[in-house]
């Protein structure tokens, strides 16, 4: 057990208290009765298998945070730091601030924030490993890096920036609300370190003495409806009526007179010029970016293909009868294969890739991971099956090993060899469906309250859009040249796949008109990522919107007139693929690098994203002591 | 809700292995937190922890005192001595021995061609006090300069004189628990959140038993002036303008405790006849401070039962910070509020050991307070040292801020600097680059082999830092307290003392004295010296064991005391002969560089609270200088919209003096004509500074100097910034 020293100061001494029976959110504080789990279970804290005599182990607990106190001296985070021993780049809380007013009549509130260990524990819904628990005992949300892989999926759910990946180990850490000091009875070691007064910590809804309001909101805090989060702050001073951020992220948080709540909206001293910052286009999210583009083109170039064929499109049933279509498989695979393989490469552990399937109740990344299995999966059996019958393959089958089966089997071998069409249909439907779900997931991964620019339903337009678009692109690309080699007929294939390739772009397009419109009208951080994309990536957005426009007009153009020439049409259609490419990669990058989440105000250095990619730029961040590390992944 | 697993795994929380703490005291400003030291099987020491059951900070520490531990392996200590012929060779690795022997040999040249008083010492405010006072032992007794001081003339030099030319003496007359007793506090030129956090807190817990209010004197809203009740945004340096006006209305409204000011204070005509002339409405023009304002906080300050005042560099760092210090311990005097819990004059002193230096280092006279211009402790101290009593002078020779101009000008020609780091701290770095240049022979003692002096050094001596060795540090209130200590000295390093006594050793006219082998026997010999009758400074009840087992003891503490006292001057006798205090008539003269048309803004400086002085040691730690790893300034948002700048944008900043480049904070925590810039960072805000010199205590006015921002080129700003940040 943790070491109780025998003079440890009351400030430090968490107090009896009467606990109430519901939080402000109608949950019960009352965790046994909550969980259903037993009573007077060891937390093996380091192996220990002592119990803590706490009386109010089964309460939840939670922080209480007056921020009228706050001085940012940072000891908070500081005795965080060094009781869990954390290298520069690492923090459990942070200190951050917003500021408002006009010299001399100038307030700066300073915020500390570490993990909430929420009600609704959106890191334990999202993790695919189930790294998370939320404890009966204090009701704290822990974290186990034995089990994390790495992929950071809770440092986008979580609207506090609770959860830490550290890109060196490769893994997740977060608070722990020093249990270990709370089986004895001690407060954390955060609360016990505050300077200023301002931090404490109890069973939630139980006010700290000398304290005399519990609200569930400060300017700058996200919406507490998203996790129901066990922090209660005071703020009675009265405040500016805009409160400014210092770090790089354009937004500020206006007052509204009637409710006296702050609502984030964009800073627009903050907006610069129109740039076109393409360098800035590659992020960590880079594997992401290539592994959703891919999965998306593959499950829809097998889609169209299948599909069309299925409900009769000639070009496209001559795509799969042909002996191509063995090889056309096969490149879907390989390439499926590989992204799947990349997107592994982005865990921090990657070797503990298998265990993506771990949380299947909850997590919207399981559920992905799991269709992209049964997509390349059943797409395996449908490459092995088509190969039993068509083109170059099929001599092979027909002529040799089922002869030489059929000696020995004891039934008729090519009664099987009939059924191979029937299984490739079935198994063929199989793939169809789980590519579905795998992209639908996929979507839903995005859907995240706590960062906005996501969370509209732009997401799944973009994400089936480029399902046709790029899917009918990869059609054109893997099928055409060997057909053109091979003489192959292509007669109408342009067309069935510009109608798919129209329809895909046009779909993606629609997503953009509503996700900028949305976006603007309803402020915050979405609207803020959306000012950003239109200034500091808004040349570079700006070109994607028009040569989207313009493709959706070529394509349509191009698909319904025969150029006089065939190798005209090939070279424009050629060009054309070129382009959707660049542009959806263009999307997809933006996509990935444009989102501001909800997460705590940061500091003018620390947590300030704009230093951080300053001090990687200039070199700054080659020093450890400046708490940047130089590379982001 | 939501549990997840029900079968859990056990839980892992990092565990250092502490197997033994070790007590000591914060090496870091002069609070005097105590302290422990984790040391793991391997004796390496992984944690720190406050002492809960000590009075100063009773179990809290802030966040430079909590990485404490990560100290004594940090980056850039000094390992081996260094050698080199001249400043532009490349260092050798020498033998202790012979670099002492060289050290030795260099001082009598010097002395011997140019005078004794050719080769000057500028110690520090970071050594122990048995380290200040052998150092003070070795310069006046043996090397017998008179050019020797320390580095607390840049910060507390003008409180020093502010006491002594009020109450007769140096040393702050109150506590940490006059917090608990006040009925009103003003902090003038203080930002304690900032400077010292765990006062800051001694002061919010006084606060939240019962409320009183609050008055913070300064140019920038800081979180203590945002905090306070009242903020008076002053005009930098004319502290002594409202002071005397505050004087003016308690005179003219007849709220003056005349009882006290006939009984215990003398000068009461010269001066009421002085502040006569500061009515506020004239006073507001030049402080900036609205006359109502100013009758205001008369009236609050002197109809409080109890008021204490308390100030930091706002005031000493300026060209009347003596007179500053001399007008809040007037404030006090008229309104009684000396020596009465709750009611007193308390400077927050900055360095962790400054007080230790003042009492014991005979940087400006002699040990224990005593005066080289006084006869009576010439004679007590020759003959207590075994010296001839005309070796010593018969006043005080220059001060640190003086030693630099005489080197520059060549009547000095040797310098030995301890634990200092003008080359980032002194006024216009680049006029003191070119001016330890000029030195025949400069030695750097440091912990740290790359504090910036050492580029122009010719020996540099490895010393020990902190708890690498034991001793005692004397904080803000009085209170000694012990560090004992934790690890061995880095690598070839050594403890100061050591240093000390070993050069003394090599002098023939150390044959007659003693210079004992452990601090605990210095501390021993310091606590015979401190008898005497009337002394305030008496510290002849306490041992090295004593403070360990009080955690920490305020002087004066007489043989036989229980307890030490935590007032001074209860009884209303003072350090003057006849016992009185003195009320001062200080007219203010304006002498500033103020802003102007070519240089229109003021350039404030100041702390942060992750960072240390020169950032030698804090610079290393990446969990306190993450907080802020390069410099910046605080620019107001509206000037920054009228020059076209913007949040995180580099500038160039040009004064009368030199340029710097920084980043722009845009904030509305300084007003639209000033800029302020953290002191901590080598090349930056002292490249522009003016630092003109108080009259009395010989301080720089850091605070007050005007500069003007220019555009520069974002790239080239960005790599240069990167350049210049050795850590």
């Amino acid at each position: 057990m943790f070491e109780v020293r025998e003079d440890e100061p009351m400030y430090a001494l968490l107090k009896a208290v009467e606990a109430d029976q519901k939080n402000i959110f109608g949950n019960d504080i009352d965790l046994v009765k909550n969980s259903g789990q037993p009573e007077g279970v060891s937390l093996r804290i380091n192996g220990d298998d002592g119990v803590g005599d706490n009386p109010n182990r089964y309460k939840q607990h939670g922080f209480h945070f007056t921020a009228d106190n706050c001085i940012g001296c940072h000891a908070c985070e500081a005795a965080c730091s060094e009781k869990n021993d954390l290298p520069p780049h690492l923090s459990f809380r942070s200190v951050g601030y917003v500021e408002g007013g006009t010299y001399p009549n100038f307030t700066r509130m300073n915020i500390s924030m570490a993990c909430n260990h929420c009600d609704d524990p959106v890191c334990l819904k999202g993790c695919p490993t189930r790294a998370y628990t939320k404890h009966p005992e204090y009701g704290a949300v822990l974290q186990d890096p034995d089990i994390c892989f790495g992929c950071g999926y809770c440092t986008w759910v979580c609207p506090y920036n609770a959860p830490q990946l550290d890109p060196v180990e490769g893994h997740v850490q977060k608070c722990n609300m020093c249990v270990d000091r709370l089986e004895v009875g001690l407060k954390p070691a955060c609360v016990s370190a505050c300077l200023g007064n301002a931090l404490e910590f109890g069973v939630i809804e139980s006010t700290p003495e000398n304290r005399e309001q519990k609200k569930t909101s400060i300017p700058g805090f996200p919406d507490p409806s998203i996790t129901n989060p066990n922090i209660r702050f005071q703020q009675t001073k009265s405040m500016p009526r805009d409160f400014s951020r210092t770090d790089s992220a354009p937004i500020k948080y206006h007052k509204n007179d009637g409710t006296g709540t702050y609502k984030p909206m964009v800073d627009k001293k903050k907006i610069k010029n129109r740039q076109w910052n393409i360098k800035k286009l590659s992020s960590r999210e880079n594997p992401l970016v290539i592994f959703t583009l891919s999965t998306q083109a593959a499950i829809g170039a097998f889609l169209i293909a299948f599909l069309g064929s299925f409900f009769g499109v000639e070009s496209l049933q001559t795509l799969t009868a042909s002996n191509i279509f063995v090889p056309f498989l096969f490149s879907l695979m390989g390439l499926q294969a590989f992204v799947l393989f990349l997107s592994t490469q982005h865990l921090g552990k990657p070797m503990r890739f298998y265990r993506g399937f771990n949380n299947l109740r909850h997590s919207p990344l399981s559920r992905e991971a799991l269709g992209v299995a049964m997509f390349l999966n059943f797409l395996v059996v449908v490459s092995v099956l088509s190969s039993l019958d068509h083109g170059f393959f099929n001599w092979i089958v027909a002529g040799t090993i089922l002869n030489a089966i059929s000696d020995i089997a004891p039934f008729d071998i090519s009664m099987l060899a009939s059924y191979i069409p029937v299984m490739t249909k079935i198994f063929s439907f199989l793939t169809v469906i789980s590519g579905l779900i795998c992209l639908y997931y996929m979507y839903c991964i995005y859907r995240i309250k706590a960062r906005p620019f996501w969370n509209h339903w732009q997401v799944a337009t973009s994400f089936f859009g480029t399902m046709f678009s790029v899917g009918g692109v990869l059609i054109g690309l893997v099928y055409i040249p060997l057909a053109l080699i091979l003489e192959n007929s292509i007669v109408g294939l342009t067309s069935s796949l510009a109608a798919v390739i129209a329809f895909g772009l046009l779909l993606e397009a629609i997503g953009h008109i509503f996700h900028a419109r949305d976006l603007q009208k309803n402020g915050g951080e979405g609207a803020a990522s959306y000012a950003l994309l239109a200034s500091k990536f808004g040349n570079t957005y700006i070109t994607r919107n028009v040569v989207l426009g313009i493709s959706i007009i070529t394509v349509i153009v191009l698909g319904s007139v025969q150029l006089p020439e065939a190798w005209q049409d090939l070279l424009l259609w050629a060009v054309l693929a070129s382009v959707i490419l660049l542009t959806s990669l263009v999307s997809r990058a933006l996509f990935y690098i444009m989102v501001i989440p909800t997460t705590m105000p940061g500091a003018f250095f620390w947590k300030n994203k704009g230093f951080e990619e300053h001090a990687r730029e200039t070199g700054l961040a080659k020093m450890p002591q400046v708490g940047v590390l130089e590379r982001d992944h | 809700m939501l549990f997840g697993r029900s079968k859990k795994n056990p839980i892992k929380i990092a565990d250092k292995k502490v197997q033994e703490w070790k007590y000591t005291t914060c090496g870091y400003c002069s609070t005097g937190c105590s302290m422990e030291i984790g040391l793991n099987p391997e004796g390496k020491p992984v944690a720190t922890r406050g002492v809960a059951g000590a009075d100063v900070n009773r179990g809290k520490l802030c966040v430079k005192g909590i990485f404490e531990h990560e100290l004594f392996d940090s980056a850039g200590r000094g390992e081996q001595p260094l050698y080199r012929e001249k400043h532009f060779e490349e260092y050798k690795e020498v033998s202790w021995d012979s670099a002492l022997d060289k050290m030795v040999d260099e001082i009598k040249t010097i002395q011997s061609k140019h005078g004794r008083d050719s080769f000057a010492i500028v110690s520090t405010g970071q050594i122990m006090t048995e380290e200040f006072y052998t150092l003070g032992k070795l310069a006046r007794g043996v090397i017998g300069t008179n050019n020797y001081d320390g580095n607390t003339t840049l910060c507390m030099a003008s409180a020093v004189s502010g006491y002594k030319r009020s109450f007769g003496s140096d040393g702050p007359p109150g506590c940490y628990d006059d917090f608990d007793n006040t009925e009103c506090l003003m902090a003038f030129g203080s930002n304690l959140p900032e400077q010292h956090p765990i006062i800051y807190w001694r002061l919010k817990e006084a606060l939240e038993k019962r409320k009183f209010p609050v008055i913070v004197v300064d140019p920038r809203v800081t979180m203590f002036a945002q905090f306070a009740d009242i903020h008076l945004p002053i005009t930098p340096g004319t502290d002594l303008v409202l002071l005397n006006s505050l004087a003016h209305v308690i005179f003219d409204e007849g709220l003056a405790e005349q009882d006290y000011i006939d009984s215990y204070t003398n000068g009461f005509e010269e001066f009421s006849k002085l502040v006569e002339e500061y009515d506020p409405v004239s006073a507001s023009k030049i402080c900036g401070i609205d006359e109502d304002t100013i009758r205001h906080v008369a009236r609050l300050y002197a109809n409080a039962g109890a008021a204490m005042s308390i100030w930091t560099m706002g005031i000493n760092q300026s060209t009347h910070g003596s007179d500053g210090v001399a007008g809040i311990n007037n404030l006090n005097l008229i309104t009684g509020n000396i020596g009465k819990p709750g009611s007193t004059s308390l400077s927050i002193t900055g360095q962790c050991n400054a007080m230790g230096t003042r009492e014991w280092s005979s940087c400006s006279g002699l040990p224990g307070y005593r005066a080289l211009e006084n006869d009576q402790h010439r004679k007590e101290i020759a003959k207590f040292w075994n010296v001839d009593e005309d070796f010593f002078p018969p006043t005080r020779g220059m001060a640190m801020t003086d030693i630099f101009p005489a080197i520059e000008t060549g009547q000095i020609k040797g310098l030995w600097l301890v634990a200092t780091n003008p080359m980032t701290s002194m006024p216009n770095s680049a006029r003191i680059g070119k001016t330890l240049e000029k030195l025949d022979f400069l030695v750097v003692q440091d912990s740290y082999r790359d504090v910036e002096t050492t580029q122009y050094a010719n020996m540099f001596l490895p010393g020990a830092v902190w708890a690498e060795k034991e001793g005692c540090f004397t904080n803000t209130e009085r209170r000694v307290n012990l560090i004992k200590k934790v690890t061995e000295p880095h690598a070839n390093s050594k403890a100061d003392h050591w240093i000390f006594t070993n050069l003394a050793k090599r002098f023939e006219r150390a044959e007659k004295m003693t210079f004992p082998e452990t601090t605990a026997e210095i501390f021993l010999e310091m606590a015979e010296l401190s008898k005497g009758e009337g002394r305030t400074l008496d510290i002849s009840g306490m041992t090295h064991e004593k403070l360990l087992e009080q955690k920490g003891i305020q002087w004066p503490f007489r043989e036989g005391d229980e307890k030490g006292d935590q007032r001074l001057y209860t009884d209303g006798k003072f350090q003057f002969p006849d016992g009185k205090a003195k009320l001062l008539a200080m007219p203010y003269i304006e002498n500033n560089e103020k802003p102007c048309d070519d240089f229109p803004f003021w350039l404030n400086s100041g702390r942060v609270v992750e960072h240390f002085h020169t950032r030698t040691k804090t610079g290393k730690i990446g969990n306190m200088n993450k907080f802020s790893p390069t410099p910046y300034m605080e620019i107001n948002p509206d000037a920054a919209e009228e020059l076209g700048l913007e949040n995180s944008q580099y500038v160039r900043l040009v004064s009368r003096r030199g340029d710097a480049v920084v980043m722009a904070q845009l904030t509305h925590r300084v007003p639209k004509n000033m800029v302020f810039i953290p002191f901590h960072f080598h090349d930056c805000v002292n490249r522009l500074s003016l630092g003109l010199l108080d009259p009395y205590s010989r301080q720089p006015a850091y605070k007050q100097a005007s500069v003007r921002i220019e555009h520069i080129d974002q790239d080239v700003a960005a790599k240069l910034n990167v350049e210049m940040r050795a850590y």
